[in-house]
């Protein structure tokens, strides 16, 4: 007991170290100012296309923050880019570059919503199976997302292919497939749309703080916790290590008796699995059905961003998803409340992320390069 | 080239060499791995920039801020790995980047008339390849193709950097056929190379490099392959072999008949028997890329073996991988500290744990338990003199020694039965160096099986209780240390012998 708790104390110690590093206030300080010269030229350009600035950033912000329904929106995406966002960091630590996670996260989704139709009937209504059906579901798209990018990382370890090239190709075929399930085999009874049965109304992740459909307070509690899973299992576990320690120097790993293959399998599994849990939130908490997934926008493709925002750092990973959480939630509102254009405002979300992002890819470079010393 | 240095950080590769080419010649640039050969080269092709010194060709100061520069100078570079795109053909390598042009056309029969030009010049043999892809071609034809790509260009100095490493026996003969061709004709070749024999065959002057000086350059006609083998492998301190007498031990590792290949498909240990016996240094001599990389790499479980089986303990360990060596108790120095034994960017805290992962009390059901880790890396830093004393130091901070005595204390504190220590000391200060042997001395004392692998002979012939000799994959001979001269090992390091060398002892 007293040493479990030691070691949580630990963990907190560490994270709390983490986050109050210099370097860290420095990079959002740094991310701040970004966001406030791309938003600045941002409004420039929509002033100069002949639109309102004014009422442009007046609804930025208030899509953003402006109300519970527009910050239960805000979290709503940033959970998915937590999620997806951890997922894409756990590979490229190790070194992996899994730009599959779109394909695992469709995977994990479709699976969850299968097994949970498929079990429903086999368990009691109400909220008894509702539970179940849940740890059903989310074992269920864990598993499927990582047996989906387990294949890619075996691919690599024992046929030496190009783990970009694979995830990228496993992408189009997971949105091939399933669209093509959700169509024809699986397509709902009396469904013209090319969707799955709803899973029962009892299966759903509740509310409790925000009344607003498509969030759940408790889903952004799971994607918090795998941030706080996947934290432990790099900075505390041996497989952790090994991992990282294979991203850093793979000779080195080597040396140490890490084997370079299992690892790569291991840690594609871990990434496709967070993926699958991404996919699973998705389906239970947003959509409750599932449908043609070439529909449902790229959490996996963004995700990519989201991580190198935050250097693949997990922790880093909470303040980058929200950052993209509330410019997407920004941009829907801003579609639908201004004539601005939605191609104007996807430039200018662009920008905010382009602008935010390129001094952590020069940190990046510089820190892979060893250019430009210790500080920069 | 005059007073070239060279620094990575502060690792000095190249150190005030002097180096010059006569027209018309092969110059030898001789040298084991690390030594700087290929560093120096890389200066002259522009592809580092160098911190002193001049360069001039034909007489002419020069700098090259790039391989084009250095190109149309007319010097040309043919890398170890050769810079070919294998999906196109001969012709199109050839002229990739030097396309002659007519109109903005590429002028494809212009330049396969100059190719064929060439080839029939040297009798290359490769413009029957001209529209053959490079993938289908042996590497000996790879090789002659980069030959013409640099002739192509108007290369008047060749630089072949360890062109034989790659090739037949065959292959290398008729290499050495086409460089002395090109050097009659007027060409002027260097020749990077670590092979003894090569470099005596093939060139005119040969200039030894070590630790990234200029040892001297030699006439071959003047030199013999002891002489360059002892300017190669030097000697920097004067070491005394302390006194011993422990009665030996059982064997505890006992590899038979191993056959290991390199990285690159070619086998490079052949039939070796390895005894280490409890209580005893068994010192692996020889000019390095003679297989000792391979063979070490086969008894601490990094490298599959082809045939042959190991033991440890009378258990057979063949089939195991390096974890479960380290955790049957085979420690291993690495060869390359900086690659290997150290994670550049980690502190020593958690560089402490590397090859630990399995072993209590660091981690414990999985789980590290960093705390006493910590414990763990100043326990190393203060008994094994490390500088500076703080464990949270970047590994990539430290000199090069104390990285070192990180590293052998990590490894001698993990209480193995077997260490295994490849070029424990080099690029170590004296002061280090001492210190490293000393606790291998006391390992041994302690009873510890030992195999020491080294180029250095002094430090061989100080610490090993038997000194097998290797050279090209296999053992010359296992003679003892005070029976033996250096003038012994060295004949056994370029191969001459058992028969010819006296006092040798059957391992």
């Amino acid at each position: 007991m007293s040493r479990s708790s030691k070691r949580l104390y630990d963990v907190v110690d560490s994270a709390a170290g983490h986050m109050l590093r210099a370097s860290v206030i420095e990079r959002l300080a740094i991310a701040t100012a970004s966001i406030a010269l791309a938003l600045l030229i941002g409004v420039g350009i929509v002033a100069a296309a002949g639109y309102d600035p004014v009422a442009f950033l007046t609804s930025l912000v208030e899509g953003a923050i402006g109300g519970q329904s527009a910050i239960a929106r805000t979290l709503r995406f940033s959970t998915l880019f937590i999620l997806t966002g951890v997922a894409v960091a756990v590979a490229f630590r190790a070194g992996v570059f899994n730009i599959g996670v779109q394909g695992q996260f469709v995977v994990g989704g479709f699976a969850t919503i299968m097994s949970i139709i498929r079990t429903a009937p086999l368990l009691p209504e109400g909220v008894v199976g509702g539970v179940g059906l849940l740890l059903v579901g989310f074992a269920a798209g864990a598993c499927a997302g990582g047996v989906y990018g387990a294949f890619p990382g075996a691919l690599k370890a024992y046929a030496d292919a190009n783990v970009i090239i694979t995830t990228i190709m496993l992408n189009f075929i997971a949105t091939g497939v399933v669209g093509w399930l959700v169509q024809n085999p699986f397509r709902g009874e009396g469904n013209t749309a090319p969707n799955t049965e709803r899973i029962p109304e009892y299966v759903s992740l509740p509310r409790i703080v925000f009344d607003s459909p498509g969030f759940s307070i408790v889903g952004l509690g799971i994607a918090l916790a795998t941030v706080a899973v996947i934290f432990v299992v790099m900075e505390r576990s041996r497989f952790g290590y090994d991992m990282v320690t294979s991203g850093h120097q793979q000779s080195a790993a080597t040396y140490s008796g890490v084997g370079a293959k299992r690892t790569i399998v291991l840690t594609m599994t871990l990434s496709g699995m967070v993926a699958g849990v991404a996919g699973a939130v998705f389906a239970i908490m947003i959509q409750g059905y599932y449908t043609d997934p070439s529909g449902i926008g790229t959490y996996g493709f963004d995700a990519i961003a989201v991580s190198l925002l935050a250097a693949n750092n997990p922790l880093g990973i909470v303040p980058a998803g929200l950052l993209f959480g509330g410019l997407d939630s920004a941009g829907s509102h801003i579609g639908i409340y201004t004539d601005v254009p939605v191609q104007l405002i996807d430039g200018v979300i662009g920008l905010v992320i382009l602008f935010v992002s390129v001094p952590e890819l020069f940190r990046m470079a510089a820190q892979r390069t060893g250019l430009g010393g210790e500080s920069r | 080239m005059e007073g070239i240095t060279k620094r990575f950080g502060d690792v000095v590769a190249n150190d005030d060499v002097d180096f010059s080419l006569e027209k018309g010649s092969i110059h030898a640039l001789l040298g084991e791995n690390g030594s700087g050969k290929t560093t120096l080269m890389s200066v002259l092709y522009g592809l580092y920039e160098k911190n002193a010194g001049t360069i001039h060709v034909d007489g002419e100061p020069r700098a090259f801020g790039s391989p084009r520069d250095a190109m149309d100078a007319g010097i040309g570079m043919i890398h170890q790995h050769f810079q070919l795109v294998e999906t196109m053909t001969v012709l199109q390598n050839v002229v990739l980047g030097h396309e002659p042009t007519d109109n903005g056309l590429v002028d494809m029969s212009a330049a396969r008339n100059d190719i064929e030009d060439i080839c029939s010049r040297y009798q290359f043999g490769v413009d029957q390849f001209l529209d053959t892809k490079v993938q289908e071609l042996d590497l000996g034809a790879r090789q002659r193709v980069e030959i013409v790509k640099s002739l192509y260009r108007g290369a008047d100095i060749l630089i072949l950097d360890e062109p034989t490493a790659v090739l037949t026996p065959q292959e290398i003969a008729e290499l050495l056929d086409v460089m002395a061709e090109l050097a009659n004709a007027g060409h002027s070749l260097i020749f990077i190379t670590h092979k003894l024999g090569e470099a005596l065959d093939a060139a005119d002057e040969i200039t030894v490099l070590r630790d990234g000086e200029a040892i001297g350059t030699v006439d071959s006609g003047e030199t013999s392959e002891s002489e360059l083998a002892r300017m190669m492998v030097g000697r920097e301190v004067q070491f005394d072999r302390p006194p011993r007498d422990a009665p030996r031990g059982d064997p505890v590792l006992d590899a038979e008949q191993l056959h290991v290949r390199g990285s690159r498909g070619l086998e490079q240990v052949s039939g070796v028997d390895v005894t280490v016996r409890e209580g005893e240094i068994l010192g692996i001599a020889g000019v390095q890329g003679n297989g000792q990389t391979e063979l070490v790499e086969a008894l601490t479980g990094l490298r599959d073996i082809d045939a042959g089986s190991v033991q440890f303990s009378g258990e057979d360990i063949t089939d195991t991988n390096r974890r479960q060596r380290i955790d049957a108790g085979i420690a291993y120095i690495p060869e390359n500290r900086t690659t290997e034994g150290l994670v550049q960017e980690y502190t020593l805290v958690r560089n402490a744990l590397l090859g630990n992962q399995t072993v209590e009390p660091f981690v414990d059901n999985g789980m590290i338990d960093w705390a006493a880790v910590q414990r763990h890396a100043e326990e190393i830093i203060r008994e094994y003199d490390v500088q500076p004393p703080n464990e949270d130091a970047e590994a990539k901070s430290l000199s090069g020694g104390n990285q070192q005595k990180f590293i052998v204390g990590r490894e001698i504190e993990h209480a193995p039965d077997v260490m295994i220590a490849s070029h424990p000391t080099r690029g170590v200060d004296i002061g280090s160096i001492e210190f490293i042997h000393d606790r291998l001395l006391e390992l041994r004392e302690a009873g510890m099986g030992i195999v020491v692998v080294s180029s250095k002979l002094d430090e061989i012939q100080k610490l090993a209780d038997r000194i097998a000799v290797m050279y090209e994959g296999e053992f010359m001979a296992t003679v003892e240390p005070t029976e033996t001269t250096e003038e012994e090992l060295g004949m056994l390091m370029t191969g001459h012998g058992p028969d010819d060398a006296s006092g040798g002892v059957k391992s």
